[in-house]
């Protein structure tokens, strides 16, 4: 068993590679605009390479890259990522049931994201990995390495502070200066 | 996941539970109890909707932002100069000379056979799937030029007697037989022309011409854009007189295109990054000019 031990680049590039845009798309929005995420995610591709002979193929290497992102993120950005901005407590899901702020008909893309930047990084890590990358609240949980209740009173509150962040662009284009119960889509 | 009953407040209740409703994260009763609630309340089904048009822009929104062509080359590059210095860190170096010298026998062997897995000539269905596979982490616009070298170079295989000039100049046309002194004249030294015509792949027509040197096998692969079509939401790799070049890996594939008026070129081979760069570099302007100066 010589090469046993010694995992193909090309088996590693088959399973990994194809996770690359996803990977980059959330580093770059977790560390804001020119905070080297290209760095990151070279660091994320190789630590990913030197364990990859405990990665089982088959399963499901997508969420193994992002844990392998978000601990990286870790080293790289200890200070955030130590410092806990989170309440979590159950009066967030009540937060989200009162009150409904209107957000504008069109928002582009800069707009989007620019609101996006401006949520707390640990709430902004939940909403991207559950409402973009689409991973399920246990994916997640196991991703960030915490509980399941943490990660949806932090896609609550992610969600509510996006929606007002966006709420407040209505506010400016004059949406919303009337009360109002339904909101613009 | 979340299990509730419903009755008075309702909509407070529902409200509570419209992400995870979303989302998909409700266990069956309580995903049954929230539905009911929404058909009969036209304020929920509205926040609703707002909630899900949010989650479809944001996803929309992020995903538009473009991806440095070039990371996956360097990625590459670091994977490839780690897996050779990490035999010598894991021990592997008393191995050595014996693996050198089993290597030399095998390489002549070696090189006679494909270095991975393809679908037959015949397996149509197959070859679509190993191009989708392939080109997965590329940009959409770059997809274009590396679907149509593999679906025409490597399964539709070039000739081994390549025909004469005259002939590929015929299947060119009247106006892109132009096109091949341009390109022949800027290739580096020592690559032949194997194939010249055009083709079509995945309801899209191309201009195609293939080289070969010493089993490395480049194409040129021109296609008109469609409406809105460019390259330039990526960024550049290189800017060769003022023309720049985008550049990305896709499996063994180094793809790299630039604009050229109506049209979209591309260089597509299996050489290093810095060679396939290189070459587009070389034939850019050439190409460039000539398919600026093509008729509609």
């Amino acid at each position: 068993m010589l090469f046993s031990k010694t995992p193909r680049v090309d088996e590693f590039e088959a399973a990994a590679l194809p996770h690359l845009n996803d990977i980059y798309r959330t580093a770059a929005r977790l560390l804001g605009r020119g905070t080297g995420a290209d760095d990151v995610v070279q660091d994320v591709y190789l630590q990913a390479w030197k364990s990859f002979d405990q990665f089982e193929l088959g399963t499901n290497c997508r969420a193994w890259l992002f844990k392998i992102l978000f601990h990286t993120l870790h080293h790289y950005r200890r200070k955030w990522l130590n410092f806990r901005m989170v309440n979590d407590g159950e009066q967030i899901l009540e937060q989200m049931a009162t009150g409904s702020p209107p957000i504008p008909e069109h928002v582009t893309d800069e707009e989007m994201l620019a609101a996006l930047a401006e949520v707390s990084q640990d709430f902004r890590a939940v909403v991207l990995l559950v409402d973009v990358e689409e991973f399920s609240y246990k994916e997640a949980a196991g991703i960030l390495n915490v509980p399941m209740g943490t990660v949806m009173s932090r896609l609550s509150r992610g969600r509510r502070l996006l929606r007002e962040r966006l709420a407040g662009l209505a506010h400016s284009y004059g949406i919303g200066d009337e009360p109002q119960e339904g909101i613009i889509a | 996941m979340n299990q509730m009953q419903f009755g008075e407040g309702g909509c407070d209740k529902a409200r509570k539970y419209l992400d995870s409703y979303i989302s998909n994260e409700l266990l069956v009763e309580t995903n049954h109890e929230v539905l009911k609630h929404l058909e009969g309340c036209p304020a929920c089904s509205a926040e609703l909707e707002v909630r899900t048009k949010m989650r479809a822009r944001l996803k929309a929104a992020v995903n538009s932002q473009a991806v440095p062509p070039d990371l996956q080359v360097r990625i590459r590059r670091q994977l490839e100069h780690q897996a050779s210095g990490g035999w010598f860190r894991a021990g592997w170096g008393r191995w050595a000379v014996a693996i050198a010298a089993t290597l030399v026998v095998c390489t002549a062997v070696w090189v006679n056979y494909p270095r991975e897995t393809m679908p037959d000539l015949s397996d149509r269905p197959g070859q679509n799937v190993y191009i989708q596979r392939v080109s997965a982490s590329l940009a959409a616009v770059l997809k274009v030029g590396l679907g149509d070298h593999i679906h025409c170079s490597i399964f539709r295989k070039y000739p081994q007697n390549p025909p004469p000039i005259e002939k590929m100049e015929s299947d060119l046309g009247p106006s892109y037989k132009g096109l091949l002194p341009v390109v022949r004249a800027a290739i580096p030294e020592g690559y032949r022309v194997v194939m010249a015509h055009q083709c079509g792949y995945a309801g899209r027509k191309f201009i195609h011409l293939t080289f070969e040197k010493g089993g490395d096998l480049l194409s040129l692969v021109v296609a008109r854009k469609n409406p809105g079509e460019s390259l330039g939401g990526l960024s550049a790799a290189a800017e060769p007189s003022g023309i720049p070049i985008y550049q990305s890996a896709a499996g063994r594939y180094e793809v790299a295109g630039f604009d050229a008026g109506d049209f979209l070129a591309y260089v597509v081979s299996d050489l290093s990054g810095r060679k396939n760069l290189q070459i587009a570099a070389n034939l850019a302007a050439g190409v460039r000019e000539f398919l600026v100066r093509t008729p509609a």
